[in-house]
């Protein structure tokens, strides 16, 4: 793969924010004539390189499934998704998945670790799928940063649901991804846990210049990002700027009218 | 509930697949047995026991000497007629056939109730100077036979004359297709004055029949009271017959029972699978089963809901088994009778009882397999419907009273498995050999496991993380994994017992057979010296693999008494003796004397003896022969030197191991009737073919086997796979967004298949060629020596089935998991 890895500066974000992720015209449909469900019907969207993004949309909107083609998890049935410079939507399942490995970093909500492997090796694993080797000066920075150094022995049911997402975070940081999806990643966290997990992921967008794309329904995790996009039937609803959970809840209530 | 089990039979009849082919297999090889022993058994009473089925009573002596009873017989008034059974063997000509032919020559009755022989064509002969032959004997209807009587041997043993010529008009040809005689050489029929007056042997054994009108029980009563204080047999016509069956079935019978044993572990076998069978579907319909819970169902309805699809899968397949199996015994009845089997099968045998035991069997053997699962359903939580799968993969370790029981059983057996086998005690080897399968049994979840980690890390460094991930997931589920291997394992051992017991048998036979028959074929003179080049022009007959020609003279022993000396050329006679383990050649200088006359020189060996003629002197140093040899062996060189007018006296022939028997013995008759006209033909070679005959049926079986531990391993195999991706669906999604490649996520199922039928193969492999070596020396070890043969080839074949096999299997669950998307599968 000739797709270079993004350098991530050391310092704060460039000042001039390109676009790490953005999509045009995209549906996807699922069934056909009468019976078809249009998931997505019709979204222009774009993720600024460097900042924590979230979706947001009540039950059905369409949130996950735009994330899952935003990241190459899914093929929509119509429009296009870039990252970077690469089209997502020409590329075959086998190149999607070695782009998944080397420039996407995933968070999900639960089942995020393999349970027969520890710790550690769950977070080296799409480094070994990639065959290469992680950077030890920055695999221990990671582990640093997420408070994991003694726990990377552990198996996954040795450790407790915050425990396990931080675990999720630094897999999906080792590879230096383009972009990190995170799909309701505090949905099974009490509110503690969850905080502290969104406290980790816009640290890594503020101090590690990381592009941070998060899926929630919840208006208080979605307080944590830069910039909040609205999603209702499928359509594009909106955006908010620099959210807090009030404004959040009232965009949702206007959604809802 | 009933609704509910036939919906799910309806709806998922696909998914019973898997069991119904493992209760098919195993119940088609029981019936198949089963239906094949009824019809040989059948058909050795048809043909052995055809001439005594005619018969009310048969009055057999018991010491072998001549009845003498038939005058006695026939004034007893229920008593309809006497037919004494009169038998020879005589040397034969044939008009336009070189050579003379040995033909075992027997009386037909005359009483027409008591003939049994079936006619091709023509008539039984009626009166002295007939005679009906079968068709080996190469003569046709019309034909006269010039018969080479032996003169009367007196008691003395000595004065032997000049055989007498005598004739015969071939009237009849007989099948005696399926006889227990049979062999090599002709069978012929004559009337009980002509085989009287060519010298057959007094009969040692009456049919009587009864008078019409008589029942045959009276009859039997009455010969029994009237022969009450005679050293005799008698028994009714059908017990006489089934006697004869059983004797000549014998070998059989003890093939059967090996078959029983093979058939009752392919059930066991079919049991583990269908047990992994309905673990899978019960574990992929465990929201289905809470949902039912949930909605009211008790425990007991969900678990007579499984039992019940178990019984009707069970009644189904068992159905289909015993289908199958008496197809299969139809095939190879067909099969066998085509070809020159000691007992070609006639008709096919199906006895009810066979197809009851196959519909018990199979549906007992599902019934019992499903109820552990069909358990474990009944603890499924109503609330498991609303959870999602539960990923807590737990190790569960075996218990420590599971490898107490498991050592206990295993360690007696293996010391009575090695008493069986040290002792030639087959009994005592099976029942070591069963209780220490059940202790591998119990303790292959402790090992099995073990055993795949180690594979699995070594795999990791070949396979690399698909490998890796290969051995972490077998690891995972130790029960799982080693109940499939253990289906697997059993195949593996038992198809590689056979193997070895096989080959080692082979072997041991071989050299047994060789010693006990050392020479194939041996030409004599008849009333003419044979010409000296005859041991050349046999040589050259197609099929012969070596000949030594044999040389006499009459020479003056060290007691006065004329003997006749025998002179072989060592090299040439080494050639076409099979073993020389009990026949010895005589080394230059010195003489093989047979025991008795070496006992009547008073002679030793080691000793110095001298035979004289003419004023010279033949000195040599005695070789004791063995108990069978009867002739004074030197060196021809030896021979010549003292006597020069030695004459060639016989000619020993070794067929070459390649050839056919039957049609080399035919070309040397030939060649020896058209250069030596008198000469006779002898030999060992029938006995050889019939055992040579014997071990390969066996081997042919052993491939049966393979074939069927191999299907039913790919079942197993194939299920537990379907498991792992029905279970792992999630991580599978997992990993594929996390970036694994289609491709490697079927390398992932394709090692963790190769990870555990590789190691049931080698595992199998291993305790197989110890089953097998202790098996033949618990069944040989009393007959022989053995000589233990493991055959490498066929083995490591064996590995390598096992797991192609394993492969094999994972390729649809495989496929099924890469197709799957990884949105989906994380969604759950």
């Amino acid at each position: 793969m000739s797709v270079p890895l993004m350098t991530i500066p050391d310092e704060a974000p460039p000042p001039a924010r390109a676009t790490a992720v953005s999509a045009r015209g995209l549906r996807k449909t699922y069934g056909t004539g009468d019976t078809a469900v249009h998931a997505l019907d019709g979204v222009d969207v774009a993720v600024d390189r460097g900042a924590f993004t979230a979706i947001m949309g009540p039950s059905g909107s369409g949130k996950s499934t735009l994330m899952h083609c935003l990241a190459g998890l899914d093929t929509p049935s119509a429009g296009q998704v870039w990252l970077g410079d690469t089209e997502l939507t020409r590329l075959g399942d086998d190149q999607l998945t070695r782009l998944r490995r080397q420039r996407i970093g995933f968070v999900f909500q639960a089942f995020n670790l393999l349970p027969a492997l520890d710790a550690r090796a769950n977070i080296t694993l799409p480094m070994q799928l990639a065959g290469t080797r992680p950077d030890r000066v920055w695999l221990d920075d990671v582990l640093a940063r997420l408070g994991l150094s003694d726990r990377l022995r552990h198996r996954p049911h040795e450790l407790s649901g915050g425990q396990q997402q931080r675990v999720a975070i630094a897999r999906a940081l080792l590879p230096r991804p383009d972009v990190v999806f995170a799909d309701e990643p505090t949905g099974n966290l009490d509110s503690r846990a969850g905080a502290e997990v969104l406290g980790l992921l816009r640290s890594t967008v503020r101090e590690m210049g990381q592009t941070v794309v998060m899926v929630t329904h919840d208006p208080a995790a979605a307080a944590y990002a830069d910039r909040v996009v609205l999603l209702a039937d499928g359509r594009p609803a909106g955006e908010i700027q620099a959210p807090t959970a009030a404004s959040v809840i009232d965009a949702l209530h206007q959604l809802g009218d | 509930m009933r609704t509910v089990l036939l919906a799910n039979l309806r709806v998922h009849a696909a998914r019973l697949v898997a069991t119904v082919l493992a209760v098919v297999l195993a119940v088609g090889f029981v019936v198949a047995t089963l239906v094949l022993n009824e019809t040989s058994r059948a058909t050795a009473l048809a043909s052995a026991g055809a001439p005594y089925l005619p018969a009310a009573a048969v009055v057999t002596s018991l010491d072998g000497a001549p009845v003498g009873v038939g005058a006695l017989l026939a004034d007893i008034p229920s008593v309809g007629a006497v037919a004494p059974s009169w038998q020879t063997v005589l040397p034969i000509e044939v008009p336009e056939r070189a050579g003379v032919r040995t033909l075992l020559v027997g009386s037909v009755a005359e009483a027409p109730e008591l003939r049994w022989e079936q006619l091709a064509a023509g008539s039984l002969p009626d009166e002295p100077g007939e005679i009906a032959v079968d068709r080996r004997s190469g003569a046709a209807l019309g034909d006269v036979l010039t018969v080479l009587v032996p003169a009367p041997v007196d008691r003395t043993g000595g004065g032997s004359g000049e055989p007498t010529e005598s004739s015969a008009t071939v009237t009849g040809i007989v099948e005696f297709a399926g006889s227990p005689y049979a062999g090599l050489f002709g069978q012929a029929v004559v009337t009980p004055a002509q085989a009287q007056a060519w010298g057959a042997q007094e009969p040692s054994e009456l049919r009587v029949a009864a008078r019409p009108g008589v029942s045959p029980d009276t009859v039997l009563a009455d010969v029994s009271a009237a022969l009450s204080d005679r050293p005799v047999s008698v028994l009714s016509g059908a017990q006489q017959a089934r006697s004869a069956a059983d004797d000549l079935t014998r070998g059989h019978l003890q093939l059967t029972a090996v078959l029983l044993v093979f058939a009752t572990v392919a059930v066991l076998v079919a049991g583990l699978v269908i047990a992994n069978t309905f673990a899978v579907l019960l574990a992929q319909r465990t929201r289905e089963l809470a949902l039912l819970r949930a909605l009211g169902a008790t425990g007991a309805q969900v678990r007579r809901s499984v039992l019940g699809e178990a019984l009707l899968t069970g009644l189904v397949a068992s159905a289909l088994g015993t289908g199958a199996g008496i197809g299969l015994a139809a095939a190879v009845a067909a099969l066998s009778g085509g070809a020159e089997a000691t007992i070609p099968l006639v008709g096919l045998s199906v006895p009810p009882w066979a197809v009851g035991a196959g519909l018990l069997v199979g549906t007992l053997v599902t019934l019992l397999a499903a109820a552990v699962p069909a358990r474990v359903a009944t603890r499924t939580s109503p609330l498991a419907a609303a959870r999602p799968m539960d990923a807590a993969p737990l190790r569960s370790r075996p218990g420590a009273a599971r490898v107490v029981l498991g050592l206990t059983l295993l360690l007696p057996g293996l010391g009575l498995l090695w008493i069986g086998a040290d002792r030639a005690q087959v009994l005592v080897a099976v029942g070591g050999g069963v209780l220490a399968f059940l202790g591998v049994v119990l303790l292959a979840q402790l090992v099995i496991p073990v055993l795949v980690a180690g594979a699995g890390r070594l795999a990791s460094r070949i396979g690399g993380i698909p490998a890796q991930l290969a051995a972490g997931n077998a690891s995972r589920a130790p029960r799982r994994t080693a109940a499939t291997a253990l289906a697997l394992l059993v195949g593996v051992t038992l198809t590689a017992a056979m193997v070895v017991g096989a080959a080692t048998t082979r072997e041991s036979s071989t050299a047994a057979i060789a010693a006990a028959y050392p020479i194939d074929v041996v030409v004599t003179q008849g009333s003419d010296p044979l010409p000296r080049s005859l041991a050349g022009e046999l040589d050259a007959v197609t099929g012969v693999g070596a000949s030594a020609p044999v040389s006499v003279a009459e020479l003056v022993g060290p007691d006065g008494q004329p003997v006749q000396v025998f002179g072989i050329e060592p090299g040439a006679g080494g050639r076409a003796v099979r073993s020389e383990a009990s026949f010895r050649l005589p080394e230059p200088g010195r003489a093989v004397l047979p025991p008795w006359l070496a006992t009547a020189y008073g002679v030793a060996s080691g000793d110095a003896v001298s035979f004289t003629t003419g004023g010279r002197a033949l000195d040599a140093v005695v070789t004791i022969g063995d108990d069978d040899q009867s002739e004074v062996l030197v060196t021809a060189d030896q021979l010549t030197a003292t006597a020069p007018d030695a004459a060639p006296a016989a000619v020993w022939l070794r067929v070459a191991d390649d050839a056919d028997a039957s049609a080399t013995v035919e070309r040397i008759t030939q060649a020896s009737g058209t250069a030596a006209p008198g000469s006779a033909v002898t030999g060992m070679l029938a006995q050889r073919a019939q055992l040579d005959g014997l071990l390969n049926g066996l081997l042919l079986v052993v491939t049966g086997l393979l074939a069927i531990a191999v299907l039913i391993a790919l079942i197993g195999v194939g299920n537990t796979l379907a498991l792992s991706v029905v279970e792992r669906r999630q991580e599978n999604g997992l990993l594929r967004a996390l970036g694994l490649t289609r491709g490697q996520l079927r390398l992932v199922l394709a090692w963790e298949a190769a990870l555990i039928s590789g190691v049931a193969g080698v595992l199998g492999v291993a305790m197989g060629i110890g089953y097998g070596l202790t098996g033949v020396n618990s069944v040989l070890g009393g007959v022989g020596d053995v000589v233990p043969v493991i055959p490498w080839l066929q083995l490591v074949a064996i590995v390598v089935v096992a797991t192609g096999a394993g492969l094999l299997a994972s390729v649809l669950p495989a496929r099924r998991a890469a197709r799957t998307s990884p949105v989906a599968a994380i969604a759950g």
